[in-house]
């Protein structure tokens, strides 16, 4: 298929990590929000976090191009094989 | 509406999951211009690599079921619950990797009823083919009636639309947002979204388990606040009495670790067909195992959780009532004894709930909520119901502030959408090969046939939204949901495994095996009813013959009932009837298909070594939590 999950995988984790992670260093001297986590500022570490891990997969879904791989013939194209319906 | 634990959603939250939803329309408007043939629409084109499968392969699973029922089991019965993973899916993941995909995907055949033609008859075809399109339709109205109805209760949309159609717009919203995908993307799209999903699940619940874990002093802390019987998987599981899901280890092994879990993991289409669009035969039979990995340490995200809300806040009031856990036992036997004469039956609604109840603390396990009458649900003798199945999205409200609660109601919805999608993806498939190019329209061009699976796609989805409306009258998504698993599910795995073992095993023996294990299901549930129900729609509408602990044993007992009847009638059947000449089922039977060729690979690469190092971890899992 022409199309590497891992670039829309890492699209989403670099888009939603980076929000929170902005959100969360806005909001870093908020205590009543951080209170319901511990005091953890859960939004800028994950976030840092879901960025860091977005970046990865993206970058390895545009160097790696399985997709132009030659797959075909693919199985059921392949000699001997009866056509299928 | 339950409105103490309404959701306070800010802009950023809402952002979040309109990045999703974004995406994951996306995905399926990126795929569009590959869906040229029907082989692109139905098996992704057989091209997707092994490890994109097996990650599709164990969210397509990863319903409604999963993250709620197994998140409301951890905080009702305790890690016991892991035995729904570790021997409910594990070994049979091994099995259908090592043994049985070769015959799968080897054969060519494009989905599981048409593996059963091609061993078996056209008639073995056509029963599996229509009773699995039905369980399909069902799975995924369950999935989308729960989707609807935690939206209800946390009140997402609350103040934005009003309260009485909350439920039907989520039910059309969710409907119209896995139509769009499949529709324009078919299998493809669908796996590429359950890959989504299983990261996004892992992104939303892991910080949950550590911050909960945090607060509750980590396995220790669980430990010392619940009762011994709760953090032990396999403490007392001697006798149905001394274990908290009432099923002895008998039961549980047969039923579960055998039966139950064989059914599910090496017959389901709604799995299978993850692995069939791997891009080769050694990465088709590498997909479960893959899977399996994962899949062993989802307990950690989906049980704990679970586990962790019974143990907050409340550690105190419930450190004192836990170490009445032990008196309770006696009491409950006694319960038993007398529900088997038949006589108090009725008089125990909660037998088995009362002293559970008793037993553990609640934690924030809100109660139960009458959505009509707004008041608190009692049970018959006045003590308050408290509803398990919100422990995950309460877990989510407790320690997840505005921002990353957006990721965790992202994670949870994300579950729902693609428990629903691999049923429509499934049952499209079923439909159009099995049954409308079968028996409706056998000369279409694969053109044609490509447009039925994309109309199949809206009828699958229509029909689950009736579904979904059917099932409010069902409580427990579970008790549901394995009461069809039995049903059809149990007697399937004695037809593959004596069709994949015994060349001997004949297509009338096989059909006539299966319709006689389903009727022993159905039987076997019609006569027996566990201790706390009374007859009905739990079982005994027959006659009450037998009483059982629990409906989990029920449900166990129900399945290696049926699976023995089906393979005892499919084997006498057999050997009364003529088998097919061996030369025709060359690729479809263990005996007489050659052993797939594994020497260009090295010893690590081969399945068999994923499959022990996964059996090895297994083990040592059950050792640690034992």
């Amino acid at each position: 298929m022409g199309l590497d999950i891992r670039i829309p995988l890492g699209m989403i984790f670099l888009i939603i990590g980076g929000i929170m992670a902005v959100f969360g260093l806005i909001t870093r001297g908020s205590v009543d929000l951080y209170s319901r986590s511990l005091g953890v500022n859960l939004n800028l570490t994950w976030g840092i976090l879901m960025f860091i891990f977005g970046l990865i997969m993206y970058i390895a879904g545009k160097r790696q191009k399985w997709q132009d791989d030659p797959v075909t013939p693919r199985p059921w194209e392949r000699e001997g094989h009866k056509s299928g319906h | 509406m339950n409105l103490t634990h309404a959701a306070n959603l800010t802009w950023i939250d809402w952002l979040i999951m309109l990045v999703y939803f974004v995406f994951v329309l996306g995905i399926g408007f990126a795929l569009k211009r590959y869906m040229r043939t029907s082989n692109d629409f139905f098996l992704a084109g057989r091209s997707i690599p092994a490890w994109v499968c097996g990650l599709a392969f164990i969210s397509a699973n990863l319903g409604a079921q999963e993250v709620i029922g197994m998140g409301a089991s951890g905080a009702k019965y305790g890690i016991i619950t892991s035995h729904f993973y570790w021997i409910g899916a594990i070994p049979a993941m091994c099995f259908v990797g090592i043994f049985m995909m070769p015959f799968y995907y080897g054969s060519k055949a494009r989905s599981v009823p048409e593996y059963l033609r091609m061993r078996f008859d056209e008639k073995t075809r056509a029963l599996n083919a229509v009773s699995f399109a039905i369980m399909t339709v069902f799975s995924s109205g369950i999935s989308m009636y729960a989707m609807a109805l935690l939206i209800q209760t946390l009140g997402l949309f609350h103040g934005i639309i009003p309260d009485q159609y909350i439920f039907h717009v989520s039910i059309v919203l969710s409907a119209v947002i896995v139509l769009g995908y499949i529709f324009l993307g078919g299998l493809t799209s669908a796996i590429y979204n359950e890959v989504l999903q299983f990261f996004l699940i892992v992104a939303g619940f892991a910080p949950l388990v550590w911050i909960g874990l945090r607060n509750v002093g980590g396995w220790e802390g669980i430990k010392q606040t619940l009762p011994s019987t709760m953090t032990h998987s396999w403490r007392g599981m001697a006798h149905a009495s001394t274990n908290s899901l009432g099923v002895e280890w008998v039961g549980l092994a047969m039923g579960l670790g055998f039966v139950l879990s064989f059914g599910y993991w090496c017959t389901d289409f709604l799995v299978i067909q993850r692995a069939m669009a791997a891009d080769s035969e050694v990465s088709a039979r590498r997909v479960p195992l893959i899977a399996a990995i994962p899949k062993m340490f989802f307990p950690f995200l989906v049980i704990l959780p679970g586990l962790i809300a019974v143990s907050v806040t409340s550690n105190m009031a419930g450190a004192g009532q836990g170490a009445g856990n032990s008196a309770t036992i006696p009491h409950l036997s006694q319960s038993l004894t007398a529900g088997s004469n038949g006589t108090v039956t009725g008089t125990q609604p909660t037998a088995s709930n009362l002293p559970l109840d008793e037993a553990h603390p609640h934690g924030i396990i809100p109660q139960k909520i009458d959505p009509i009458s707004g008041s608190a649900v009692l049970s018959a003798d006045g003590t308050p119901v408290y509803n398990y199945d919100l422990a995950i999205p309460v877990m989510l409200l407790h320690y997840f502030p505005t921002g990353i609660l957006g990721l965790g109601l992202t994670a949870l919805l994300a579950s729902f959408m693609s428990g629903m999608a691999g049923n429509v993806t499934a049952f499209n498939t079923v439909w159009t090969y099995d049954i409308y190019q079968a028996y409706i329209n056998k000369r279409g061009t694969d053109e044609h046939y490509l447009w039925m699976g994309r109309m199949a796609t809206i009828g699958g989805i229509v029909l689950s939204i009736a579904a979904a409306y059917a099932a409010t009258s069902f409580n427990n998504i579970m008790d549901a949901l394995q009461l069809i698993f039995s049903m059809v599910n149990a007697p399937l795995f004695a037809t593959f495994l004596l069709g994949m073992f015994w060349k001997r095993t004949t297509g009338h023996g096989a059909f006539w095996g299966l319709v006689s294990g389903t009727f022993a299901a159905l039987l076997h549930h019609g006569l027996s009813l566990p201790a706390d129900a009374t007859p009905g729609i739990h079982g005994a509408w027959l006659h009450l013959v037998h009483t059982y602990p629990s409906d989990m044993a029920q449900n166990f007992w129900t399945a290696i009932f049926a699976f023995t009847i089906n393979l005892v009638v499919t084997a006498i059947i057999s050997m009364a009837t003529t088998p097919r000449p061996e030369s025709e089922l060359v690729g479809l039977v263990y005996s007489l298909t050659p052993k797939p060729v594994e020497t260009h690979l090295e010893w690590w690469q081969k399945p068999s070594t994923l499959a022990i190092a996964v059996l090895v971890m297994l083990v040592a899992l059950n050792l640690v939590f034992a």
